[in-house]
């Protein structure tokens, strides 16, 4: 464990420079995001003006600061960044965190010649994150992005590296959201030091991270970060979304970090031979680390859907075929034995098993789950519980709303146990066509079903196809695990 | 050896090896190309169409034309040596004052066209290309990549990845296509490129499956002259 790191992602000893007393800088906003995050560790703010800040005595300078720091935040201004870094360095700091812009991405001369004084300072002996960077988070330490005051302090299996910050911190919030937890995300923005390749080989050897995510413009060593790749995919999983493949992206990316997409289709084709999991987009990427985070790596392909209703249209189900996956139709014992739980008549055993009745009682999904994955060729089962139709049987029953008419809690154990019983994993598609401003009960509720169903382990998704991508990047992720080619 | 070729051409400023050229260098490292002859006299044509055998193709040959098809430099199926001679005639009128000869080859039959290349990354350098040949690769540009050098596993893989890959298997009474030997001759196109830094791209388009195996019925190599040449022909 290279120890720098260990001083960078849990830091105890932080200085923030470039903190003003009121408005809305960087500066400022990342002291007030890591106090409202609880981070861990002392925090020491500095601005030449001096003063206080909730409490905090705010430093004239870096060099003021009592004894050692581990790690600084700078937000001051681009000229003064190199400077307030080179002081970084003699106090003693593993590495800091650049924010400020002004650099390479401006496109000028000065900025590109500011940026070069970051990365003469930085070979002196201090890692550096950024220039042009949102940082880091670290839910474990407390390290937190802008703007971040509240994001999720429960640390989990997924590391995200990203060169936007934008993606980071989006995906940051939706992770909060969705159940996905993180060790650590790195938004590095120009990558003047630390970057793809070098955050990456740390990340495969760092004990916290499971997963490894990635978004990425561009690379400056594409040797390197290939072999990288191709060692790390043999340990963990790496789930990469490659911004700027079409070509209107590509040109967005030369004027936004300034730095080269490469052509769309050797990329792919080389993230494939290195052996990652390859997304088309940032919300494809998420579906794939959270399934990655809690089912069990195997190489699935034969799935069960099971629930009732328009969503189970023949069309959504020849969909997993698209995905790689299969859905083997139950025949024999197996299918008289779900056959025999469900209610009559409109209901169909066979694979997808439609349950006719968004309004069955919870244990009646449980049996047929359980029933259903005991066939060999299945692998997986995805239930899609209809919870937006429970709000018209709330008004059928008189019940005051629809918390009240909708079993979600028993839903999700069902799901739960049946996957104890089969030992085959189950997913869950909360979809939601009910959205309209008079439905926000219905958007509360399902909110509370996805808590409900991720607490016992259930990885939730909105769309039968969103839920077919994740379970198909987790095969793959299991197969490059286990060293077959695919 | 294996420079002298890539050596001569760059001595003379040139940054295209003709097909002719293409395919020795090709053939040194063990890649099936077509039987041929480069006739550059015409006295020597007919002995050329003796050795190549009836019926056979004729094609310009000159480091000057890169694309002799789209300029109608190409006879095939020629069936006798009076045909041979008026084709000849014909080519070496439309190429002018343009340097080298005329290539007579063996036809080769085969209802599968393959493509097979090199190009070089900016960002992760050379990368072999494998896809559907003949005029389908611009069409359709069903093609993969991968990374040289390759493994047995990368070179089997890219076949199955572009979307035609059913066309390597027995269809319509056709032979299976013998991967192992694709796989080898997708390997030895990476192994090239890592081992000879001035060759920049390669393209071998046609690579015919004649009976199961492929058969590289034209090819074309782009050197790096340093930029040295003004302009590609």
């Amino acid at each position: 464990m290279d120890l720098s790191f260990e001083r960078i992602f849990h830091p105890r000893r932080v200085a923030v420079a470039g903190v003003s007393t009121d408005g809305f800088g960087f500066g400022r906003g990342i002291l007030l995001s890591l106090l409202e995050m609880g981070f861990e560790g002392e925090l020491f703010p500095v601005n030449p003006r001096g003063g206080e800040i909730k409490g905090l005595k705010i430093y004239p300078a870096i060099e003021d600061i009592p004894g050692e720091i581990d790690f600084a935040v700078i937000a001051v201004a681009a000229e003064a960044v190199p400077e307030t870094l080179a002081a970084c360095r003699r106090k003693g700091a593993a590495g800091a965190e650049i924010l400020s812009s002004g650099f390479r991405e401006t496109g000028t001369e000065k900025g590109a010649a500011l940026e070069e004084a970051v990365r003469v300072e930085a070979a002196r002996g201090i890692r550096v994150i950024g220039p042009n960077c949102f940082g880091i988070y670290c839910p474990k330490s407390g390290l937190t992005m802008l703007p971040g005051p509240d994001l999720s302090r429960e640390t989990g299996p997924v590391a995200f590296v990203s060169q936007s910050g934008g993606h980071a911190i989006d995906l940051a919030f939706l992770g909060k959201a969705v159940g996905i937890r993180f060790s650590k995300m790195i938004s590095f923005g120009n990558g003047v030091d630390l970057r793809e390749t070098e955050l990456l080989k740390y990340l495969t050897t760092d004990p916290e991270t499971g997963v490894i995510a990635m978004y990425l413009e561009g690379v400056t060593d594409g040797d390197a970060f290939f072999r990288a790749l191709d060692e790390a995919t043999r340990k963990k999983p790496v789930v990469i979304y490659k911004g700027g493949l079409s070509e209107a992206g590509q040109r967005a990316v030369a004027s936004h970090t300034a730095s080269m997409g490469g052509q769309a289709l050797i990329w792919e084709s080389i993230l494939r031979q290195a052996g990652a999991v390859q997304t088309a987009s940032m919300d494809e990427l998420a579906g794939a680390c959270l399934a990655l985070s809690l089912l069990p790596r195997r190489p699935y392909r034969g799935v069960t859907v099971v629930g009732g209703g328009g969503a189970l249209g023949v069309a959504a189900c020849d969909t997993a075929e698209a995905y790689g996956l299969q859905l083997p139709p139950l025949t024999g014992e197996i299918f008289e034995a779900v056959q025999a739980v469900l209610p009559k008549p409109g209901s169909s055993a066979a694979n997808p098993i439609d349950i006719a009745n968004p309004y069955v009682p919870p244990q009646t999904l449980e049996k047929a789950l359980t029933a259903a994955g005991r066939d060999e060729r299945v692998d997986i089962q995805i239930m899609v519980p209809l919870l937006y139709h429970f709000k018209a049987l709330a008004a059928m029953l008189g019940l005051p709303s629809i918390k009240e008419a909708t079993p979600y809690e028993a839903m999700a154990e069902a799901g739960a146990r049946a996957a104890a019983a089969t030992g085959k994993p189950v997913c869950a598609v909360l979809p939601n066509p009910r959205r309209t401003l008079a439905d926000l009960d219905v958007e509360v509720i399902l909110r509370e079903a996805r808590d409900s169903f991720l607490k016992r382990g259930i990885p939730v998704f909105s769309s039968l196809a969103e839920a077919f991508s994740a379970v198909r990047h987790a095969a793959r992720a299991a197969r490059r695990l286990e060293g077959d080619p695919d | 050896m294996r420079d002298d070729v890539v050596s001569r051409a760059l001595a003379q400023g040139r940054s295209i090896l003709d097909e002719h050229e293409a395919k020795g260098l090709l053939s040194i490292f063990g890649i099936p190309v077509t039987r041929e002859r480069l006739v550059t006299k015409k006295k020597d044509l007919a002995a050329a169409v003796r050795e190549v055998g009836l019926p056979c193709a004729l094609k310009a040959c000159s480091p000057a034309i890169a694309h002799k098809t789209e300029l109608d430099l190409v006879r095939l199926n020629i069936a006798s040596l009076a045909a041979a001679a008026r084709a000849y005639a014909e080519i070496r009128q439309a190429m002018g004052d343009a340097p080298g000869g005329v290539l007579v080859q063996e036809m080769v039959s085969g209802r599968r066209e393959l493509a097979a290349g090199m190009t070089r990354d900016e960002q992760f350098g050379p990368c072999v290309m494998f896809g559907l040949g003949g005029i389908f690769t611009e069409i359709l540009k069903d093609v993969s990549f991968r990374k040289a050098p390759l493994t047995r596993q990368d070179a089997l893989a890219m076949m199955d990845e572009i979307r035609g890959h059913r066309i390597l298997e027995g269809v319509r009474g056709m032979e299976p296509v013998d991967r192992e030997r694709l796989a080898a001759i997708l390997m030895t196109v990476g192994a090239i490129a890592t081992r000879d830094a001035r060759i920049k791209e390669i393209d071998i388009n046609p690579l015919i499956v004649r009976r199961g195996t492929p058969v590289a019925a034209d090819a074309l190599i782009v050197l790096d002259d340093g930029g040295r040449a003004t302009k590609r022909p």
